[in-house]
C-alpha cells in the first residue's frame, strides 16, 4: 500500500512530457511555428490527377492574427487577378470581370482538385479547433483536435507533431461521422529567413479523390505588419498593390 | 472562314504545349513582380440558330429579308489588358475587338471597356479617376440596385462589362466587434455630348454614393444615384452566410418619378410617371455531393405588364400586315424605334425567376462542371432553358458548350423571340504578353 502511494506522488509529481503540455498551448505553438501572426507569402498549388496530367496555380497570400486571410491568383493568365478573403468563417470570391465579390464556402474549392478553400485560406489551427487529448506516439505527438464550430471545414483532426521542432508532420481530416476525408502531408522543412523554419512542401490526398493529390510548395514567407482594411471587400480588387 | 480554322487550330495546340512542361520546383522568378504587366484573351464563339418565323422579333428582324430557317454566326474577341504600377499610382486598361461574322449581319468594334488612373496612398484609400465598370448589388442574374452600371445579361452574368466615365474613391475602416468594415463609396458621372451619352440626360452631372457595412456577418449596402440624367434613386443589398453552405441575398431599389414609355398598338407613345420599386430575393445552396443551386425572384415594377407586351405584340402584327398588303413599312418601323434598349432588351417584363444548378466534377472528369439555367417569365409563362458543359482541365483554355431552348406561347416574352433553339460553343485562351 505504501509503495502504491509513493507510485502515485511520483506520477503526480513527475507527469509524463505529453501530459504536462496544455494541447491548446502546445497547439499555438505549432502555429506559431508554422508562420507568424501576420505574415504574407507564395504559394503554388499543383493538382496531379491520376494519369499524371498536372495543373498549377500561383497565389499571393497575406494572414494578419488568427482569422483574416487573403490570397491573389497571379497565375495562371486564365485566373490572374482573381482574390479570396476569409474572415472567420466568412469568404468571399472576386473575379475582376464580375466586378464585385461574391460569397463561397469553405467546402468549396476555387482551383479544383483536393484542397478546397478552407485548405488555400487556412487560419490558424487555434482559431477553429481545441485540443482534446494529446498523446504520445512514435516519439512525436499526436493531437486530438475538434472543431470549435459547426461552420469549420473538419469537424476532427488528427495531428501528428514531430515532438523537437513542434511542426506537424501529417494531418487527418475527419467528419462529424468519423470518416477520413483528408489528409495532409507537411514535408522538406526549410529556413525562410526571419526565424520561419517550417515545412515547404504540404502533400494532400482524400479517399474521395483516389489517384488524385494536391501540392502545395511555399515561397518568400514574410513576417510583414498589414492594416485591417488589407482585409475587407472593397479592397479586394487592390490585393496586387501589396506585393 | 478560313482565318477563324486557323485561330482554332491555335487556341487548341497552345495550350497542349502548356501540358509538356512539369515540376514542382517553385522558380521565383514566377513571382517577380514588374511594375508593367498585359494580358488578355482570345475568344472565338461559332453560334447555331434555329429560328422562330412566326415571331415577333424575327419578323421585326426579316420583314425585308429572305427567310432564314437556320442562322449561323461567328463571334471573334481578343479582349486585352494591361497596367502600370509607379509609387502608389497605377494606370490600367481594358479594350476588346470584336468582330461578329453571320448571315444577316457582319460587324467589327473596338471598345474600351475601362481605362482609369488609380492613386492608393494607404490601403483604406483609394481614387480612381476614368471609365471604370462598378458593380453594385449581390443578385447573381440581375442587380436592381446597380445604379451606375450597364444591365448585364441574366444568360451570362460574369461576362465583363463596359464602364462609364466617373471619378470615384474608396475609403475603408475596419473595426473589432460586431461592425467589422465600413467602406464609402462616393461616385460622380457627368453626362455631356461625347461622355456617358448613353447613360441619360446630357449636360449634367450625377452624384452616386455607397456605404458598405459587414456587421454581424452579413455583407450590407446602401445606395442612391442623384443628377439630371436618370431619376433619384436609392436602395439597399444584403448578402449573409446563414451556413456555411446556404447563403441569402437580396436588393431593394427605389426610383422617384420614374417615366414609363410604352408603344400602343397603332404606334403611338404613351409615358407615365411615378415611383417604382424593384426587389429581388436570392439564396445560394451547396449540397454535400458539390451541386449548387442559384435561386432568384426579380420584382421589376419599371418593365412592362403582359398588356403592355401584348400592344407590342399588336404592332408588330398590324405592321407584318399592312407591309404584306401596300409594303408600307411605317408600323414596323415604329415596333423597331422602341425594340432596343425597351421591349427587345433581356427580360423587360415584371416578374422573374431565376434557377441556376450547377455540378462540380461529375464522374470524376476534373475541371468539368455541366450545369442548367433557366430564365421564367412568371406573368407570361414564357421560359428559356440553357444546360451547358464547361471544361477548363488545360492551362489558360476555357471551353463552353452550351445549348438554349426558348418556349412560350404568342404573344410571351420567350415565345416571341427571333429564335426557338441556339447552340454555341465558346473557346476562351488566355494570355500574358509580359511576364
Amino acid at each position: 500500500m505504501k509503495k502504491l502511494f509513493v507510485l502515485m506522488a511520483l506520477c503526480f509529481l513527475f507527469p509524463s512530457p505529453a501530459s504536462a503540455l496544455d494541447g491548446n498551448d502546445l497547439l499555438l505553438r505549432i502555429d506559431r511555428n508554422l508562420n507568424p501572426d501576420s505574415y504574407e507569402a507564395y504559394k503554388k498549388l499543383i493538382n496531379i490527377e491520376p494519369s499524371g496530367k498536372k495543373k498549377e496555380f500561383v497565389l499571393f497570400t497575406v494572414k494578419k492574427e488568427k482569422d483574416k486571410v487573403a490570397a491573389l491568383f497571379v497565375s495562371p493568365a486564365s485566373e490572374e487577378g482573381r482574390s479570396t478573403l476569409r474572415l472567420g468563417e466568412n469568404m468571399w470570391l472576386y473575379i475582376p470581370n464580375v466586378g464585385k465579390p461574391i460569397r463561397i464556402t469553405s467546402l468549396q474549392s476555387v482551383v479544383g482538385g483536393v484542397f478546397n478553400n478552407s485548405d488555400i485560406l487556412r487560419l490558424d489551427y487555434t482559431a477553429e479547433y481545441d485540443v482534446k487529448t494529446v498523446e504520445e506516439e512514435g516519439g512525436n505527438y499526436l493531437l486530438h483536435l475538434k472543431a470549435k464550430t459547426k461552420t469549420v471545414a473538419y469537424d476532427q483532426l488528427k495531428m501528428w507533431a514531430d515532438r523537437k521542432a513542434l511542426l506537424p508532420l501529417r494531418i487527418e481530416c475527419i467528419t462529424e461521422a468519423s470518416m477520413l476525408v483528408k489528409t495532409i502531408y507537411f514535408k522538406e522543412v526549410k529556413d525562410f529567413g526571419g526565424g520561419i523554419v517550417r515545412p515547404s512542401v504540404i502533400e494532400t490526398d482524400s479517399p474521395l479523390y483516389k489517384g488524385y493529390k494536391s501540392i502545395m510548395i511555399f515561397a518568400n514567407i514574410k513576417e510583414r505588419k498589414l492594416d485591417d482594411e488589407v482585409f475587407t471587400l472593397t479592397f479586394m480588387p487592390n490585393l496586387d498593390s501589396l506585393r | 472562314m478560313k482565318s477563324i480554322v486557323r485561330i482554332l487550330s491555335i487556341i487548341l495546340f497552345l495550350p497542349l504545349c502548356a501540358v509538356a512542361q512539369d515540376d514542382y520546383s517553385f522558380d521565383l522568378a514566377e513571382i517577380e513582380k514588374k511594375p508593367y504587366a498585359a494580358g488578355g484573351y482570345l475568344e472565338v464563339t461559332p453560334r447555331l440558330f434555329y429560328t422562330d418565323p412566326d415571331a415577333a422579333f424575327y419578323t421585326l428582324n426579316f420583314y425585308d429579308r429572305a427567310d432564314k430557317d437556320w442562322l449561323d454566326e461567328y463571334f471573334l474577341k481578343l479582349s486585352m489588358d494591361g497596367r502600370y504600377t509607379k509609387g502608389l499610382s497605377e494606370i490600367y486598361a481594358r479594350a476588346n475587338i470584336n468582330t461578329t461574322e453571320s448571315d444577316v449581319d457582319s460587324d467589327t468594334n473596338i471598345v474600351l471597356d475601362e481605362g482609369y488612373l488609380s492613386l492608393k496612398p494607404a490601403s483604406g484609400f483609394n481614387i480612381s479617376l476614368g471609365k471604370k465598370a462598378l458593380r453594385w448589388g449581390k443578385g447573381y442574374a440581375w442587380n436592381p440596385v446597380g445604379f451606375v452600371e450597364r444591365p448585364k445579361k441574366p444568360d451570362d452574368p460574369e461576362l465583363a462589362l463596359e464602364g462609364y466615365w466617373v471619378a470615384t474613391l474608396d475609403y475603408i475602416k475596419s473595426f473589432s466587434g460586431p461592425l467589422k468594415t465600413v467602406a464609402v463609396t462616393p461616385v460622380i458621372l457627368p453626362v455631356y455630348d461625347h461622355v456617358n451619352t448613353d447613360f441619360g440626360e446630357r449636360d449634367t452631372v450625377n452624384y452616386a454614393g455607397k456605404l458598405y457595412l459587414l456587421l454581424y456577418d452579413t455583407d450590407i449596402d446602401f445606395m442612391f444615384l442623384k443628377g439630371g440624367s436618370r431619376p433619384f434613386r436609392f436602395g439597399m443589398d444584403f448578402s449573409r452566410n446563414i451556413t456555411p453552405n446556404f447563403e441569402i441575398h437580396g436588393e431593394l431599389a427605389r426610383i422617384d418619378n420614374s417615366v414609363h414609355r410604352v408603344v400602343r398598338s397603332d404606334g403611338t407613345l404613351a409615358a407615365s410617371t411615378g415611383d417604382a420599386e424593384s426587389f429581388l430575393l436570392g439564396i445560394r445552396y451547396l449540397t454535400r455531393t458539390d451541386t449548387t443551386f442559384i435561386l432568384e425572384y426579380y420584382r421589376n415594377e419599371t418593365g412592362f405588364t403582359g398588356d403592355e407586351m401584348d400592344q407590342f405584340f399588336g404592332l408588330v402584327q398590324d405592321g407584318i400586315d399592312l407591309y404584306r398588303q401596300s409594303a408600307d413599312e411605317t408600323l414596323l418601323k415604329r415596333a423597331r424605334a422602341v425594340t432596343e434598349g425597351s421591349y427587345g432588351k433581356q427580360n423587360p417584363m415584371r416578374d422573374y425567376l431565376y434557377l441556376r444548378v450547377w455540378q462540380k466534377e461529375p464522374f470524376d472528369i476534373p475541371y468539368f462542371i455541366p450545369s442548367v439555367t433557366c430564365i421564367y417569365n412568371m406573368e407570361d409563362k414564357s421560359f428559356s432553358l440553357s444546360p451547358e458543359l464547361f471544361y477548363t482541365g488545360i492551362t489558360n483554355l476555357e471551353l463552353r458548350l452550351r445549348a438554349g431552348f426558348i418556349s412560350g406561347p404568342g404573344n410571351t416574352e420567350f415565345g416571341e423571340k427571333q429564335n426557338d433553339f441556339r447552340l454555341e460553343l465558346r473557346m476562351r485562351y488566355y494570355f500574358d504578353v509580359l511576364k
